[in-house]
């Protein structure tokens, strides 16, 4: 009985109590109930309705140990799976840490051998430039890289919830572009964000699936992109959207249908050589659908002008009361 | 970037020698601040050596802001000890703004830092190590909440706001562009002060209409952006197109974007 809840308790002791009533109900049926033949007392209604508690009460007992049992098993099953996950979300955390020691090495190295190279104010020949900026290029991308690891690890925990917080969408949206204008810069893009209204303010959401969503939205737009990257933060009165827009030459609509598949690039189709993992528009909805929102594509793939792809992420502006700090 | 008066960062990493400290540092002093890095006596100092120091620092350096690390070596009581520097910062001087430097921009340790600091209502950000010195320098901008009175736009202009001028840059000589002046002046600061906020930020046409005269102010305002484009091109010899410094965004507004 150990580990029994109260009410199982209770329903227990009263299955055994009703099974009991049945026995002294059909052990007194020969002396308290009418008489319907010597032979066959048993068929006498106090001696049936003896049988019925009986037989109630023991299915009651048994039903009660076996549901126990079960949820006893399926709690030990779920401690175990979040201890798991905390684990492993543990591990991955320390892993993120540890794998950015050997590429900040290389970028600090990289960025010592540019501060020398200006510092001695000699021409660069245009091999190594590349070289350095290639390097330089890389380092958000890895950063994503590890970035989507440890989300794909909180997404295996079928527990886990978005903690929604309130959370500034416009200074997360304006971090992201930060992080890649520079790189945009390099490689001929623009990038400009702005937000309807211009002062956004707060709204209940994930700040950590948000930031990751929409790094993961411009990291692709970026790479795409022939010469303009937008993004755009508007609301309504139910939901706000974060729309990513670029000007490259968009997704054809036999691809369309596969960019949120796992592991699905581009690349997959054309046989070459992978540019990126495939996980980042992926992971990008899967957290949009968690917050309760959803991710969309509409893209233009025509030869002349107007091709464009644009990826509008919607989450709702949730109510403060809902699942704040669940997980 | 040029600023009034130089702004102090305190840096406070076991780590702050390496390479990409220097690279950080570097980033910092070009751009005018001024950095100041703890350093504890001892050879073979741990987290509470920093943190001590730290503190102390604040009190003597006076810093507009600090930079601050998570992990102060791989002994688990220093692993998150930055975190718990960042509580006693936050309780000391809570107007202080901390930009924190860390690897750990994700997960719970930095979730629970943030909750933390939402509660004391403080000015705190993470950063991730692997981030730019560029985007530290922003993050560190919009900490501090200033924006100076001279802004530098790449290497060739150079804005000030208190004398209503633009500069054109070379070298050591700043050679004033006086056909700017006025509600283009006006126009050109309010781009360039968001650009210098967060470079890719928009400025909606409503905010820049309020510089231009006539019935038709959208007409008006494209007018005077030409015209600023043209001066600033002829200041430094070079012509810029639809695309360049001064870009208009799809009828919503304009971005300004560094000359490459």
């Amino acid at each position: 009985m150990n580990g029994l809840s109260r009410r199982s308790m209770a329903a227990l002791i009263a299955g055994l109590v009703v099974s009991l009533a049945g026995l002294v109900l059909m052990l007194a049926s020969p002396f308290a109930g009418s008489v319907v033949s010597e032979n066959l007392w048993l068929v006498e209604p106090l001696a049936v309705a003896g049988a019925a508690g009986i037989a109630a009460g023991l299915a009651t007992a048994v039903a009660v140990l076996t549901l126990g049992q079960r949820s006893r098993a399926a709690a030990e099953s779920t401690k175990m799976r979040q201890q798991w996950s905390q684990l492993t979300q543990h591990y991955f955390d320390v892993f993120g840490h540890d794998m950015g020691r050997p590429i900040r090495r290389i970028l600090g190295k990289e960025r010592e051998v540019r501060a020398r190279l200006a510092e001695a104010q000699k021409k660069v020949e245009p091999a190594i430039q590349e070289l350095l900026d290639e390097i330089e290029q890389q380092a958000p991308s890895f950063r994503l890289m590890v970035s989507n690891i440890q989300v794909l690890v909180q997404l295996e925990d079928q527990a886990a919830r978005a903690q929604v917080a309130p959370v500034a969408p416009s200074q997360i949206v304006r971090n992201v572009v930060d992080r890649y204008v520079g790189i945009g810069r390099d490689r001929g893009v623009n990038i400009s964000w702005w937000s309807e209204p211009a002062e956004f303010g707060l709204e209940y959401s994930d700040a950590a699936a948000l930031d990751h969503i929409v790094t993961n939205l411009v990291d692709n737009a970026i790479r795409f992109a022939t010469s303009q990257v937008e993004v755009r933060l508007t609301r309504n009165p139910s939901h706000f959207f974060v729309r990513v827009w670029d000007d490259g030459r968009g997704i054809p609509e036999h691809y369309l249908a596969h960019i949120f598949d796992r592991g699905w690039t581009p690349e997959v189709a054309g046989r070459q050589e992978r540019t990126s993992s495939g996980l980042g528009l992926y992971i990008a909805r899967t957290l949009a659908l968690r917050s309760r929102g959803e991710l969309t594509v509409e893209s233009v793939a025509t030869a002349g002008p107007g091709h464009h792809t644009a990826f509008t992420l919607t989450l709702p502006r949730a109510n403060p009361g809902d699942g704040i700090g669940n997980r | 970037m040029t600023t009034g008066r130089r702004d102090r960062i305190l840096i406070v990493d076991d780590e702050a020698g390496s390479d990409i400290m220097n690279s950080v540092r570097r980033k910092l002093d070009g751009e005018g601040f001024e950095t100041v890095v703890v350093q504890p006596q001892s050879k073979f100092a741990a987290g509470h050596d920093f943190e001590s120091e730290a503190l102390i620092a604040i009190e003597t350096v006076r810093p507009s802001a600090v930079l601050l690390d998570v992990r102060f070596g791989d002994h688990p009581d220093d692993q998150f000890k930055g975190l718990g520097i960042l509580r006693k910062i936050v309780e000391k001087s809570a107007d202080l703004p901390v930009l924190m430097f860390t690897q750990y921009s994700r997960g719970p340790h930095r979730d629970a830092a943030v909750a933390g600091s939402l509660r004391f209502s403080s000015s705190v950000d993470f950063i991730d190590k692997l981030a730019s010195p560029d985007e530290v320098v922003l993050r560190l901008r919009r900490l501090i909440g200033k924006t100076p009175v001279l802004i530098q736009i790449g290497e060739q202009f150079l804005i000030d706001g208190e004398a209503g001028i633009a500069y054109a840059v070379e070298g050591d000589r700043r050679d004033p562009i006086r056909s700017i002046q006025g509600m283009k002046f006006s126009i050109l600061l309010e781009l360039a002060s968001a650009w210098y906020r967060s470079p890719g930020e928009l400025v909606p046409f409503w905010k820049l209409e309020r510089f231009s005269e006539g019935e038709d102010s959208r007409a008006s305002l494209r007018v005077r952006v030409r015209e600023i484009k043209d001066a600033l091109g002829e200041a430094s010899g070079r012509k810029f197109g639809p695309d360049d410094l001064i870009v208009n965004v799809r009828n919503r507004g304009y971005v300004l974007v560094v000359p490459r």
